[in-house]
């Protein structure tokens, strides 16, 4: 007579029950500059409510954050704030390039702005939009745990970039 | 005083026009009314005694701002390439004074006004900052939006929007897509 197996256990490898975890408890560290902020801001609180997907801790300290949320236009100056904010972030980290600033530069051409995050940043989902509404947002979080759930970042090229450096 | 609202009217006011054309005889380059606001124009070597007159003895004690104009393309002539303006507030009448001072085009220098209003620190840091105006007696004149190793003034007419290749040399750039 076979063994039978109990209905209530799951077997799983460590790493994907731990990605999984990972996915449902994103700490976002949000990089709010410029009117993208604001819908940011209204993707977490209570009415489109990020923390329905496990966002709702919002960690204004890189340290504690896995999730690095740029909305707005950077400049030449800020660039290497951001970036320091990036470095002193724990792996495994993810980042979203939210609007058309911070992921082209948008309608700002000019001396002063940074033409796209992710000559610098490895972006892990851009989000269109002048700004973009809240629902793009949560679009945007669900691809990035989908990332976290299959262990997937775009993390890799950056380092290897940044140790030549 | 009080909390009341005081609008100022040019027939009741301080007569601060006619206080200022007495006291600079010959020195104002104009002077002129803007609505309630009253306007002078002077060259940059009046500039620091206007300033002082209005601010010790007519009361003008609140700098509300500090600006530049780059005059290179303006339509109508004026008496220099830049005009660095000064907006004042009399607390006590409410009455507004604007001092522009002009500036000449190679070297553009201009006393502080920091001693007079501290106010105007940073102000006259981003002035110089994008116009490039050097106020001789600042505490600290250094850039203070631009990156430190930035080499032009951007608001100087002429200056292409894009930039002068700042963009692709930035040191971060370099690092990072050089």
């Amino acid at each position: 007579m076979a063994v039978e197996k109990p209905f209530d256990i799951t077997t799983t490898t460590l790493e994907s029950a731990i990605n999984w975890a990972r996915s449902n408890s994103m700490w976002p560290m949000p990089f709010g500059v410029a009117c993208c902020a604001i819908e940011m801001m209204a993707a977490l609180m209570s009415k489109y409510d990020a923390s329905r997907f496990g966002s709702e801790v919002l960690k204004f300290s890189p340290r504690q954050s896995d999730l690095l949320i740029v909305s707005g236009r950077i400049s030449l100056k800020m660039m290497p704030v951001l970036m320091r904010i990036w470095e002193q972030m724990p792996e495994p980290k993810w980042c979203i390039s939210m609007g058309a600033c911070a992921s082209s530069g948008g309608v700002f051409d000019t001396y002063a702005l940074i033409q796209g995050i992710d000559q610098f940043l490895p972006v892990d989902a851009y989000i269109p939009g002048c700004p973009p509404r809240p629902e793009a947002f949560i679009e945007a979080l669900m691809v990035v745990q989908e990332k976290a759930r299959e262990g997937k970042a775009s993390t890799q090229a950056y380092t290897e970039k940044a140790q030549q450096v | 005083m009080g909390n009341a609202l005081i609008v100022f009217d040019p027939t009741t006011g301080p007569p601060i026009a006619q206080r200022v054309q007495a006291q600079f005889e010959g020195r104002l380059l104009r002077g002129y009314q803007e609505g309630l606001q009253q306007g002078f124009d002077v060259t940059a070597e009046v500039a620091p005694s206007l300033l002082a007159f209005l601010r010790n003895d007519l009361g003008c004690t609140c700098l509300v701002d500090l600006t530049a104009v780059d005059y290179a393309k303006y339509p109508e002539a004026q008496p220099a390439r830049f005009g660095v303006i000064y907006i004042l507030l009399c607390p006590e009448t409410g009455a507004r004074v604007k001092v522009r001072a002009f500036v000449a085009d190679s070297a553009p220098r201009l006393a502080t006004a920091v001693p007079l209003f501290a106010g105007a620190d940073w102000a006259e840091r981003e002035v110089f900052d994008f116009f490039g105006i050097v106020f001789e007696g600042h505490p600290n004149l250094k850039r203070i939006l631009l990156p430190d190793g930035y080499r032009d003034h951007p608001l100087r007419k002429g200056y292409p929007l894009r930039g002068k290749g700042e963009r692709a040399d930035f040191e971060v750039y370099r690092a990072f897509t050089g």
